[in-house]
């Protein structure tokens, strides 16, 4: 038994190969972390509702044997700069304008700055990043049109690590779109960093519809300066195990966060949202809204975290966690958590788990609507909340268009 | 007055000293410091006790062994050394008093510094105290008046002698030996504490309490409360501790179990004022307790606390709603101040359909103090139309203490309904503003605006109790609430 445990990292980490993309000391470091330690059990606080037991006994798909080439994948967004990348290759957009600077990440000079981990995936990712982006929009440019990003995953067990740089007064918006291969079996983990400088204006979209073979989990690291406006909207449209873990430490006063989330699950889904929302500086503002649903024997985790340090007075957090259960085998795990050591603060969090709203059911049937009609108009508007956060048009067709495949909503 | 401002307040604060800090010079007859299992059959035959119990002892004594200390709560202290600790010590006098004029004058005084003579008490409020001073019971009141209703209560090695068959029915039944480090201790080593059976269909007509005190200094007081309330009837417990000033670290490890059978309803308040440290944060009581109560069909448990002392706190009174229909509530105030740390909140863990439970949980922090709300609402698959309500809300009274929520929500049943909502602020400025426009002191305002604040939870305690958790909010928050 004990062997046996002992075992799980190393016979996951067996048939990979060091990409060393990471500086010598990272390397080291990521070595000694790694030493004696064991993929995370339910013990550890931040797996406490993971099951790593799947992703330990995985079968892999072998990369080398499926298609390599970066078959035309699905982009969502029409009217984008479309970048391609899978792990071997990458396709820039031809047309990028002035002020975007996007090369690998080993080419960077900058993109291992403050690199550190805390995790064992962490530390892997530090090992074994194969492939990485280190993407740069410089000072007070304007992207005129979103950068799409769209990721093919094709097998295999893959980590990438993603550098994106946004110079003072710059503003953008970028799509990550990621997909895999029906029928194949891969894990990817990817490692975004992000340094928001000030003033920049900057939304993310992570739009992840892997197939159902997939474990598909996402580190994100950001640092906002003074007066930056930040967003994460996080899109979980299908994927058989998403971890997401977001973390921002504001660092410039008056500076704007937004972390948005928004999931629908069902068959045997996991998806597990970490947030920490780090408050170091006073006057500034941030706001969290996650929003779910959980069908069939899907499982959902929550665990958000506002953290204001001592200094930072004036600060106004609110976070939000909303999910309706929508089977008996369904669940959720919601942990809003509030760490606050500032006095002059206004902080504020809810969760709620529970059902539609039975008057709300019952006006929608007495005009005429069948009860799923009526249900799914209801959960639609439920999750309408967060998908307001979207400006574009093509993306929310293509989300709704999937939700009604996945769940046989009429949008 | 007026020109009270609120660094005076945080001022005053940190000055405030423990008011009810004093040691009864009663001598003690104590065991050898340390633990062993000599010292737990020492333990076991100084209180004259059947093999069964000795054997549970002993047996969480081993499970102990193999335990660690749990580190996830939100505290930081100094680790007590268990070798360090003796862990009997009663009052020498064993035999029991007959009538209220045995009584050891000194203890008298004692509790009149505590307010609550006896005297006084069983004229005027109608309440039956059983006042523990150092582990063992030393004076129980209308005893007569609830043997003729058939309530049992006494304490807990009384209980042991007389109703054995019914101790080692329900005991350790919620909360288990191998339940946790600090509960596992406690079953291996607890001294005495209370017992109490309410009959079917019985409602006890008058609140119980019982008077906890740490006396002998370096004893841990590991105190075992079991109540017991059978099918329709109902019970309101009372629970209330103040400590003298000391300087080493106590620690104390409380185990209290509450079964409420079909029908029954138990309430269970506390008012906790464990000596809370010196201004500097040197001394005062760790307060590491397990606290649980089962309820079974249709029937209700509700927890209120008002926390203000204790140097370290670690406490979730929890309850089991195991039956349909049943109910649980906890209400609670904690208050920290200087270098107090708490950690509390409550476990819901709903297994019968239509179970409802209700966390109202108001935290109040000052000085350079640490207050966290950790609580869990576990919703199983079967308890269908299960509601769950929490609202968990901090007040910030300086800019040095932190207020923090760590809520776990857990839910498997799609016909549940669970909200949570948690706050955190310091005294809103426009309320201070309206108050003081229309001519009160600042200083009034904050304790108006405070009292205000916690009323939702004072307001569950018994009459008798909510006078004294008002005199310790005001003497946890002096300065600020009247």
């Amino acid at each position: 038994m004990e062997t046996n445990t002992l075992n799980k990292l190393s016979l996951f980490v067996e048939d990979l190969h060091e990409a060393s993309l990471a500086p010598q000391p990272l390397i080291d470091a990521a070595k000694e972390y790694l030493l004696g330690q064991d993929l995370p059990t339910t013990k550890s606080e931040r797996f406490k509702y993971t099951r790593l037991a799947k992703l330990a006994n995985a079968n892999f798909t072998d990369p080398s044997k499926t298609s390599n080439s970066v078959e035309k994948p699905l982009a969502p967004i029409e009217d984008a700069y479309l970048l391609i990348i899978n792990h071997e290759e990458v396709i820039l957009p031809q047309d990028l304008p002035k002020g975007v600077d996007i090369c690998l990440i080993q080419d960077s000079p900058v993109a291992w700055h403050e690199a550190a981990f805390k995790d064992v995936f962490g530390a892997l990712n530090t090992l074994h990043a194969q492939m990485g982006l280190s993407i740069c929009i410089r000072r007070n440019t304007v992207l005129d049109k979103p950068l799409q990003i769209v990721h093919a995953h094709n097998g295999g067990k893959q980590f990438f690590r993603h550098h994106l740089q946004f110079e003072q007064n710059s503003e953008a918006q970028i799509y990550f779109v990621s997909q895999s291969m029906e029928g194949s079996v891969s894990f990817a983990h990817t490692h975004f960093q992000f340094d928001i400088a000030k003033d920049a204006r900057i939304k993310i979209f992570k739009i992840q519809d892997t197939s159902s073979g997939h474990f598909h989990f996402t580190e994100d690291r950001a640092k906002q300066a003074e007066g930056s406006h930040f967003q994460i909207n996080t899109l979980t449209l299908d994927g058989s195990f998403v971890r997401n873990d977001s973390q921002v430490q504001i660092q410039g006063e008056h500076a704007q966060t937004y972390l948005n989330g928004a999931y629908w699950l069902k068959d045997d889904q996991h998806l597990a949202n970490y947030t920490t929302i780090d408050h170091q500086v006073p006057n500034c503002e941030s706001f969290e809204t996650y929003k779910g649903v959980a069908a069939d024997k899907a499982v959902g985790v929550f665990n958000g975290k506002v953290f204001v340090r001592k200094d930072a007075q004036k600060t106004n957090a609110y976070q939000s966690n909303a999910n309706v259960l929508l089977s008996e085998d369904a669940s959720i795990n919601s942990k809003p958590e509030l760490e606050i050591y500032a006095d002059d603060v206004k902080c504020s969090h809810g969760s709620t788990t529970g059902q539609l709203d039975e008057n709300a059911l019952f006006y929608l049937r007495a005009r005429g609507l069948s009860e799923s009609a009526a249900k799914n108009l209801l959960l639609q508007a439920f999750m309408e909340d967060v998908l307001t956060y979207i400006p574009n048009e093509d993306l929310l067709k293509f989300i709704h268009h999937r939700i009604g495949q996945r769940f046989n909503w009429v949008y | 007055m007026a020109n009270y401002t609120e660094n005076e307040l945080a001022q005053d604060l940190q000055n405030q000293e423990y008011k009810f800090g004093f040691v009864t010079d009663i001598e003690s007859e104590t065991v050898p410091v340390g633990l062993n299992e000599e010292i737990i059959r020492l333990i076991s035959s100084k209180k004259n006790e059947p093999d069964w119990l000795l054997n549970y002892r002993l047996k969480s004594f081993a499970l102990w062994k193999e335990m660690t200390e749990p580190e996830w709560a939100h505290v930081h202290y100094e680790k007590p050394d268990f070798q360090g600790i003796t862990y009997y010590s009663a009052p020498k006098q064993t035999k029991k008093y007959e009538s209220w004029d045995d009584v050891d004058p000194e203890l008298k005084e004692t509790m009149k510094k505590l307010g609550i003579s006896m005297e006084e008490q069983q004229r005027l409020t109608g309440v039956a105290v059983d006042f523990v001073m150092d582990s063992v019971s030393v004076a129980t009141s209308f005893k007569a008046k609830l043997n003729e209703l058939g309530i049992i209560f006494c304490s807990f090695s009384d209980a042991v002698q007389e109703h054995p068959e019914l101790v080692q029915k329900y005991m350790g039944t919620v909360v288990p030996n191998t339940d946790n480090f600090y509960a596992a201790l406690n079953s291996a080593v607890f001294t005495d504490g209370s017992f109490c059976y309410i009959p079917k269909g019985v409602r006890c007509p008058m609140e119980l309490s019982t008077y906890f005190r740490i006396n002998a200094g370096g004893t841990g007081q590991f105190e075992r409360t079991l109540v017991v309330a059978d099918e329709g009837s109902y019970v309101s417990y009372l629970e209330g501790c103040t400590a003298p000033q000391r300087d080493e670290n106590q620690l104390h490890a409380a185990v209290v179990e509450l079964i409420a059978m079909d029908d029954a309803e138990i309430k269970y308040s506390t008012v906790q004022n464990w000596y809370p440290g010196d201004k500097a944060g040197k001394g005062g009581v760790f307060n590491f307790v397990t606290k649980r109560g089962i309820c079974h069909t249709n029937a209700k448990i509700s927890w209120t606390q008002v926390e203000t002392g204790s140097a370290v706190t670690w406490k979730y009174p929890s309850c089991i709603l195991k039956g349909d229909h049943s109910i649980g509530e906890f209400y609670s105030v904690a208050v920290t101040n200087n270098y107090q740390q708490a950690d509390t909140g409550t476990k819901m863990v709903h297994l019968g359909k239509n179970t409802k439970s209700t966390i109202i949980s108001k935290g109040i922090s000052a000085g350079k103090s640490q207050n966290s709300y950790r609580g869990l609402v576990q919703i199983h698959k079967g308890a269908k139309n299960a509601r769950n309500f929490s609202q968990c809300d901090s007040l910030l009274m300086t800019d040095e203490c932190g207020a923090h929520t760590f809520p776990y929500i857990e839910c498997k049943n799609p016909t549940a309904k669970i909200e949570h909502e948690a706050t955190t602020s310091k005294i809103g400025e426009d309320q201070l503003f309206y108050c003081m426009q229309r001519g009160i002191s600042e200083e009034k305002a904050i304790s108006l605006i405070v009292n205000g604040y916690c009323k939702e939870v004072l307001n569950q305690l018994p009459m008798e109790f909510a006078v004294e958790a008002q005199k310790l909010l005001a003497i946890s928050l002096e300065g600020s609430v009247g």
